[in-house]
């Protein structure tokens, strides 16, 4: 049995954020090594200022509510457990470049590489999950 | 149902995967062999704590509802080890033979293992109260140790016939291997 978690965010939602972190913190919580390589609007699920305001869905907001009921963890509570139990974070070099954004607009303590260090990490991982 | 536990965890109020992250930092603080206890009000806890311990070798023991509150019971193992020890208590028995003798059922697993389900009329002195109350046993009556996998019973048996029992008997498989009736009185 594999012990790899290998996740790809692409999209920079809130409810793909928690998709992601969930997915991601339930894996490492069960003794999994998990890496997730952030690329395009995906970025957003770590940039500093832009995780604190992720957006619902059009036509979805109503689910605030619910969020809030639910008590659920907010996003940079979940990058910050994420993290503490040991998620590796990968955010992708090529998309940084594009959107004009550096490392320091970055949570701390995450690495920045291509495809190929994904891939490496990704070949023996099961399963690698896509978001 | 009150059952016992080493430690207690409260993750109410909690949404996944929340109670599992907080079950195993708890984990962690607990020595092999020991009950933890979840109390959570996550409706897929359930489902997910026993998945959990699965996943990383624990034992899942069960979970008991009470109004809105879930209460979960872990018993930590150590996957490397507690399973594969030899067992080394000569004079065993099998589960099947135990139902209509006439000795005692002696069940060494910890309360909490023991509340969700045991062989009808068997005794519960978990391993670690043995020495403290083997006086609650009788000499001249045959005695079947029993527990999970014949591990913690090998070593309760070994136990007594150092204190002078001679009639002990080590249940093998154990309760892995029951099909028979289970009780949950207590």
């Amino acid at each position: 049995m594999s012990k790899k978690v290998a996740i790809i965010a692409s999209n920079g939602g809130l409810f793909d954020a928690y998709k992601v972190f969930n997915i991601a913190t339930a894996a490492a919580a069960s003794e999994k090594e998990v890496e997730i390589f952030f690329t395009f609007e995906g970025l957003n699920l770590i940039h500093k200022q832009g995780m604190q305001a992720l957006e619902m869905p059009a036509g979805r907001e109503h689910f605030a509510e619910g969020f809030a009921k639910a008590q659920i963890p907010t996003i940079p509570e979940l990058v910050e457990m994420a993290q503490e139990l040991g998620v590796k974070f990968i955010a992708c070099q090529m998309t940084m470049d594009v959107m004009g954004l550096t490392e320091a607009d970055l949570v701390e303590d995450i690495e920045v590489g291509g495809a190929v260090t994904f891939l490496e990490f990704a070949k023996d991982a099961a399963p690698t999950l896509t978001f | 149902m009150v059952v016992k536990a080493d430690v207690q965890l409260d993750a109410k109020g909690l949404a996944c995967p929340m109670p599992i992250v907080r079950t195993k930092k708890a984990m962690n603080e607990l020595e092999e062999g020991q009950v933890l206890e979840v109390q959570a009000t996550d409706k897929g806890s359930k489902a997910d704590l026993a998945a959990w311990a699965k996943t990383v070798g624990h034992q899942y023991i069960g979970t008991s509802e009470v109004g809105e509150i879930l209460f979960h019971y872990i018993r930590k193992c150590n996957p490397e080890t507690s399973e594969q020890e030899e067992k080394t208590f000569e004079a065993t028995i099998a589960n099947e033979e135990i139902v209509n003798r006439d000795g005692l059922i002696l069940d060494v697993r910890e309360a909490a293992e023991f509340a969700f389900g045991h062989v009808p009329g068997a005794k519960s002195i978990p391993m670690g109260e043995l020495e403290m109350r083997m006086k609650e046993l009788d000499m001249n009556q045959e005695i079947y140790v029993i527990c999970r996998t014949g591990t913690r019973s090998d070593m309760a048996a070994k136990t007594l016939a150092k204190a002078g029992f001679t009639k002990v008997y080590n249940v093998l498989p154990g309760m892995t291997g029951w099909t028979g009736e289970l009780s949950k009185e207590l």
